[in-house]
């Protein structure tokens, strides 16, 4: 493969890009002893919102003990993630500011209203299934 | 201080990846929940192949130690089901969404909203909700731990299962 033109394209083969992450992921293991994650990073980020209100009442809660409030390894990651797409999709002209995906629009219109509470709405289980789960 | 350099190096280079393979997308995510789209189940499963094979080998080299999660049934069922509704509605999980925000989707700045008060929602029910942790608690279980044989039996099984699940995806175009 030529790896110039590879990187020239607009979009990659996601059996390639996959086993990339997944040479990172080694790498990330090895060299920094982290294995990938992101849920956490958002337990710890609504102690450190609480703890600006509620600093007693934080350092209180068991879960806040468990999972100390601060920015850590996967923060970082999270940030990461969001930056290296944003180059990404700069870079490759694929970047669009837009408030409701495609496929949403087709099905419950172009209201701004309604996906936002659905997202919220998701999130808000996204985050509890997956710390109920274990991450 | 080098921990969080790693993390946001290793962030950038991942969230790089998961643009270019378009797996952050809204319609991705979906398309795979709908049973029309497999792009994002090429990229992790490819991910998961790599990933188990380097790590078991640098494992086997005494250079990094597994971070094993505890089989839970329980928490594991229940968050499952809770998690994969939510990632119907919101149509990103916690990583993406940090992505799907870095492309401009800024649809994803309400799962931000919505992720940070389900994890103040989760602090707060966390001491009633311990007694879910001991369902079906089978402790820190692997396969080749279960099965008693080296993990080199199990890993090519694996592979060769995930190379002919990608087969199908091409056969029938998803």
């Amino acid at each position: 493969m030529n790896s110039i033109k590879t990187a020239a394209k607009k979009t990659w083969n996601p059996y390639f890009a996959g086993a990339l992450a997944g040479v990172l992921v080694v790498l990330s293991v090895w060299i920094a002893g982290k294995y990938f994650g992101a849920s956490t990073t958002f337990a710890r980020s609504a102690g450190m919102i609480e703890k600006t209100f509620a600093e007693e009442r934080v350092s209180r809660m068991a879960y806040f003990e468990k999972y100390t409030p601060k920015v850590d390894w996967q923060f970082m990651f999270v940030v990461g993630v969001f930056l290296g797409s944003a180059v990404s999709s700069v870079t490759s002209g694929t970047f669009r500011k837009q408030a409701v995906p495609d496929m949403w629009r087709e099905r419950f219109g172009p209201g701004i209203g309604k996906r936002a509470v659905a997202a919220f709405a998701g999130g808000a289980a996204v985050l509890f299934g997956s710390r109920l789960a274990g991450g | 201080m080098n921990l969080l350099v790693y993390g946001l190096v290793t962030g950038v280079l991942f969230g790089f990846l998961l643009q270019k393979a378009q797996v952050i997308r809204y319609e991705k995510q979906l398309g795979a929940l709908r049973l029309m789209d497999m792009t994002i189940l090429k990229f992790m499963l490819s991910t998961i192949l790599v990933g188990m094979v380097g790590v078991y080998l640098v494992k086997d080299f005494g250079l990094v130690k597994l971070s094993i999660k505890a089989t839970a049934l329980g928490s594991n069922v229940l968050g499952g089901l809770l998690f994969g509704a939510g990632w119907g509605l919101l149509g990103y999980c916690p990583a993406t969404n940090a992505g799907a925000l870095g492309e401009g989707r800024w649809d994803s700045l309400w799962g931000i909203l919505g992720m940070l008060f389900g994890a103040a929602l989760f602090a707060e029910a966390y001491p009633a909700l311990k007694p879910v942790y001991s369902w079906g608690n089978y402790g820190r279980i692997t396969i080749p731990g279960v099965l008693g044989v080296n993990h080199w039996f199990v890993i090519p099984v694996v592979v060769i299962g995930v190379l002919l699940l990608f087969k199908w995806f091409e056969k029938k175009g998803l």
